[in-house]
């Protein structure tokens, strides 16, 4: 534990933002009641200190006046939190020891009452100073990675990635549980909007992942357990048998010629049949063949074995076992794609009832396969493309969101089935036709060029009659019922996550979104990475998507993972959680709270990672025995800066608002830049996350002079709502043990977009805080006598 | 709550230039308040609903079509429909909707709420319903020959004839009881219904 200095020089230095701020905060008078303050030794006002004679005056202050920490009154740290560290740091000064004070966004631009702001300033740089007198020096670590990568799924997005990657020079290993790779792509007939042939331009990729001497295919393969850190993971990947050895295999086909045994075939989407052993399709990677042990006579009754006396190259071999791999991997990359949701949930179209009701997965296959009807093989002439199909659903027979290809497939199906039938009438039964790409729009009109029937309407039922079937819908543009018969009834299914997404999600640590698919960091910027560093997602394991998007999205990924790995080690931030060891009773409650899996059980110790820990500070609140602490927001410096900015005259209410420091902090800021004014009660603390906080915090911001409290988490904070809101439940009751109102504690999470919304609350909750008037002396004085008692006892 | 309010004009800005500017928001906001209508909002007008409503062809205006004029505040004409009486409530609509909007069950409440504004158009709908109610009231089922004399306009006397062949067909079936019996205990079916009345009312 860092004890404080005997006696240190803090150097305060105060922007006017040319105006910006000293129109409304008075700069002399704040000068004058900072440089009161015991410690500070310098106290200077400045037109720009960002500029660049601004930064010369710190750098000189901190040489010549020899300044042990420097605080910063001027914008928002998001803005210029770097630039004074590095200002500082060429002075010879740990950037650490910097601490900034935002008087612009959070105090000038939104008060107009001069001497109210005045005196808001003034709190908020003593909390500064008081903060910067346990300021400790930090110093990013460094870190080697192992340049290697580990793909999950081996559709087009794992594909595109390993290529990529490869070519770069690493060592990737595509894992991919299906015998094959080439995922959904490989069973399309053409891609839209340009008729590309799905299998001339995926198969030579393939081919090409297939040489690549820099890449690993693992086929049957699946993750099932991680261990290790960003840079360095070591994952487990369970190969399950295949019962042909692949490098002997010559695919030649004996075997599944001999083979008596057939089951449904699962590339074509069940349409058709295929041998007990077989190759998953004509251009398979690995071309070799498999066993599919639920039907092979030799597993399910002991008997058979053709196949193994045929086979030539003796490559059959029925006492294969499951292997375990552990794989040593830099980073990870998710690519696990999407499935079709079940068509028979949503039952009104009848599908499985009738043979010639086909999803469009299985319409790609009829098309290959030479297009036909299931039912008795002639030529469909007249099609109906029904879209939407448990899509754009909030029952509980489909999904709230778009399938996004939906539209775009049925006009491609409709327009090949032109080529394919020279007098055929593709009727599509839409909702909203979403062309949203390039080329789309277009190409919906071509489809309108070639006389495709639009109905506009979700059909209502499908229902067969004899040989035909009948579609049933209301034409919702002209208001009239449709009823129409078809020989063929194409549904457009949703698509979902990839099975297993959520036990693969809770494995690597890292989040579903409320779709179910897995969840990027951030929805503009940072689409291709997860919150846990060192793992990206790729394509439509993120969510519906194109084979555009999804190449796209995989060669981001692996830009991304190059960027991760390229330089060989990884810079580590130092505002990560430390344990203090003495203190620690192996009570794992920390394991449990820590939303990253940062924390791990050593052999007689708890172990904190700091390259998979975030710095939330959810994990030091919970610690019972105090053994916990986040470097830069330590208890010292944090309760420091609570008593500095809720202490001071009490004539004036006290609001502390703790906001998280990038979402709901820079909603904060959004607040200023568009000068959304509210009551300079209301102080703001920058906290890493809510969870930082416990019922101490709180108690002493009421004993040093709050009135109220509020908190405001980010929306896509690793504190969820719920668990803020159990939080503050938790924080309410114990405040009623002292006989402060529950009212007076407030929460709310919120996004950027949304931030007028927190303004809203800050105007009600002065207003109630107004109407329960402020705290009585002998309160603050029972709840500081707790404090100072339990303190002692610990 | 200004926020919330910017958020909702911004949403209905564009629905907001119609002739119905006034009440728009407050028939709206009515039916939203009833049985069914929780969930208005959510229609994407995707025609399901209307697609599959074996009673359509009588309508005047679609499901759907309600659904958008309780949107854009069409009070009159929504109240006046014979859509709300020719509903059968079948519940094909409510299992299909993808947007969970409770049609069949809001058509009741639109029934009433018509009575209850005076604003049924034909009043053959309204009075096919009281009559209907105010038979199984008196003897706890439907007993159909008091329906009929009931609806029956006895100076239509083309109505009359035309009805006649197919009362005596039905007749020779066996399929009219003339005489009405009771149900066994027509206490508990009023005390239910009295409690209905009060739900309803309050």
């Amino acid at each position: 534990m860092a004890t404080l200095p005997q006696k240190l020089s803090i150097g305060v230095f105060v922007c006017h933002c040319g105006g910006n701020i000293s129109d409304t905060v008075d700069m002399a008078q704040v000068k004058n009641s900072i440089s009161s303050i015991d410690s500070v030794k310098v106290a200077e006002s400045f037109e720009y200190v960002c500029s660049n004679p601004g930064q010369e005056m710190i750098k000189k202050a901190v040489k010549e006046q020899s300044l042990d920490r420097v605080v910063v009154a001027s914008c928002s740290p998001r803005m210029h939190l770097e630039t004074f560290r590095q200002a500082v740091k060429s002075a010879g000064m740990n950037p650490y020891f910097l601490e900034m004070v935002n008087i612009r966004e959070q105090c000038s631009w939104v008060h107009d009452d001069r001497a109210k702001a005045t005196n808001k300033a003034t709190a908020l740089i003593r909390a500064a100073v008081q903060r910067a007198q346990y300021l400790e020096p930090l110093t990013p670590s460094k870190l080697k990675v192992t340049e290697s990568v580990l793909i999950i799924g081996g559709g087009i997005a794992g594909i595109n990635s390993a290529l990529e990657l490869a070519d770069k020079g690493y060592q990737v290993y595509l894992a991919e549980r299906n015998p094959s790779i080439g995922g959904h792509m490989s069973q399309l007939s053409k891609t839209f909007p340009t008729f590309d042939c799905s299998a001339c331009i995926l198969t030579p990729r393939m081919v090409s992942v297939a040489q690549h001497p820099n890449i690993k295919i693992l086929t049957n393969a699946e993750p099932t357990s991680i261990k290790g850190s960003a840079g360095n993971y070591e994952v487990n990947v369970r190969i399950k048998p295949r019962y042909v050895d692949a490098t002997k295999c010559i695919a030649c086909g004996e075997c599944t010629l001999k083979c008596p045994i057939k089951k449904p075939s699962s590339f074509e989407e069940n349409l058709l049949e295929e041998k007990a052993i077989y190759r998953p399709f004509k251009q398979a990677i690995p071309n070799a063949s498999v066993i599919d042990k639920d039907y092979c006579l030799h597993f399910t009754k002991g008997v058979c074995g053709i196949c193994q006396k045929l086979c030539k190259s003796e490559a059959i071999n029925f006492e294969q076992q499951e292997e375990q791999m552990e794989l040593k991997v830099g980073a990870i990359i998710v690519s696990t794609g999407y499935n079709l949701i079940d068509t028979k949930l949503v039952g009104q179209y009848s599908f499985g009832f009738h043979p010639d009701i086909v999803t469009n997965l299985q319409f790609e296959r009829l098309m290959l396969q030479g297009l036909h009807r299931p039912s008795n093989g002639e030529m469909p002439k007249k099609v109906a493309f029904i879209l939407c199909v448990g899509s754009r659903a909030i029952t509980a027979d489909g999904v709230a969101y778009c399938c996004k290809i939906g539209c775009m497939t049925a006009i491609k199906q409709a327009l090949l089935l032109e080529k394919t039938v020279p007098e055929a009438e593709p009727w599509i039964f839409y909702t909203d036709v979403r062309a949203h790409g390039k080329g789309y729009e277009e190409f919906y009109a071509k489809a309108r060029e070639h006389l495709t029937v639009f109905v506009r309407g979700r059909a209502a039922e499908v229902i067969s009659n004899g040989n035909s079937l009948v579609v049933k819908a209301e034409d919702t543009l002209l208001g009239k019922h449709v009823e129409e018969s078809f020989d063929l009834v194409v549904l457009s299914p949703a698509l979902i996550p990839s099975k297993g997404a959520k036990e693969l999600s809770e494995m690597l640590g890292i989040d579903l979104g409320p779709d179910g698919f897995f969840m990027e960091a951030h929805h503009k910027l940072r689409g291709v990475e997860t919150k846990r560093e060192g793992i990206y997602i790729a394509g439509a394991a993120q969510g519906p998507k194109d084979v555009r998007e999804t190449t796209m999205e995989s060669m981001a990924a692996a830009s991304k993972v190059a960027t991760f790995l390229g330089k060989g080690e990884i810079s580590v931030s130092p505002e990560v959680a430390y344990l203090i060891p003495e203190r620690c009773n192996l009570c794992g409650n920390c394991i449990e709270k820590c939303p990253t899996k940062a924390i791990n059980k050593g052999k007689n110790e708890i172990v904190i990672d700091p390259v998979s820990c975030i710095g939330c500070g959810s994990c030091v609140p919970i610690c019972p025995k105090e053994a916990l602490d986040l470097k830069n927001t330590t208890e010292k410096q944090l309760i420091a800066q609570i008593k500095g900015i809720a202490e001071g005259e009490s004539s004036t209410l006290k609001i502390v608002a703790f906001t998280e420091k990038m979402t709901a902090y820079g909603s904060a800021d959004l607040g200023g830049q568009s000068r959304r004014s509210y009551s300079p009660e209301i102080r703001i603390v920058r906290l890493p996350s809510i969870g930082r906080l416990g019922i101490k915090h709180i108690l002493h911001a009421f004993a040093a002079g709050a009135d109220g409290i509020i908190f405001v988490e980010g929306d896509d904070s690793v504190l969820k709502e719920d668990k803020l809101r159990e939080l503050v439940i938790k924080f309410k009751k114990e405040l009623g043990k002292f006989g402060i109102q529950p009212l007076r504690l407030q929460s709310t999470t919120t996004t950027l977009p949304q931030y007028e919304k927190i303004f809203v609350l800050f105007d009600d909750f002065v207003e109630r805080i107004k109407k329960m008037g402020s705290l009585t002396t002998e309160k603050r004085e029972e709840i500081k006598k707790y404090l100072e008692n339990a303190k002692n006892a610990a | 709550m200004l926020h919330e309010k910017k958020k909702f004009d911004t949403v209905t800005k564009t629905i907001q230039a119609t002739p119905h500017q006034g009440s728009r928001k407050d028939f709206l906001r009515e039916v939203m308040k009833l049985p069914g209508g929780e969930k208005i909002l959510e229609c994407i007008q995707c025609g399901s609903c209307a697609g599959g409503c074996p009673t359509r062809f009588a309508m005047d205006y679609s499901p759907m079509q309600i659904i958008k004029m309780i949107n854009l505040g069409m009070k009159k004409e929504v109240l006046s429909s014979s859509t709300i009486w020719i509903c059968s409530t079948c519940y094909t609509c409510s299992s299909r909707c993808p947007r969970d909007v409770g049609f069949a069950t809001l058509m009741m409440a639109l029934k009433n709420k018509a009575i209850q504004e005076n604003m049924v158009k034909n009043p053959i709908n309204s009075k096919f319903h009281r009559y209907f109610f105010e038979v199984v009231n008196k003897y706890g089922k439907l007993h159909e020959p008091s329906l009929f004399l009931k609806l029956l306009d006895k100076t239509d006397i083309n109505g009359l004839r035309s009805n006649l062949g197919l009362g005596l067909r039905l007749l020779k079936k066996g399929k009219l009881e003339m005489r009405a019996k009771k149900i066994e205990q027509t206490s508990i079916l009023s005390a239910m219904l009295e409690k209905t009345d009060e739900r309803g009312t309050s």
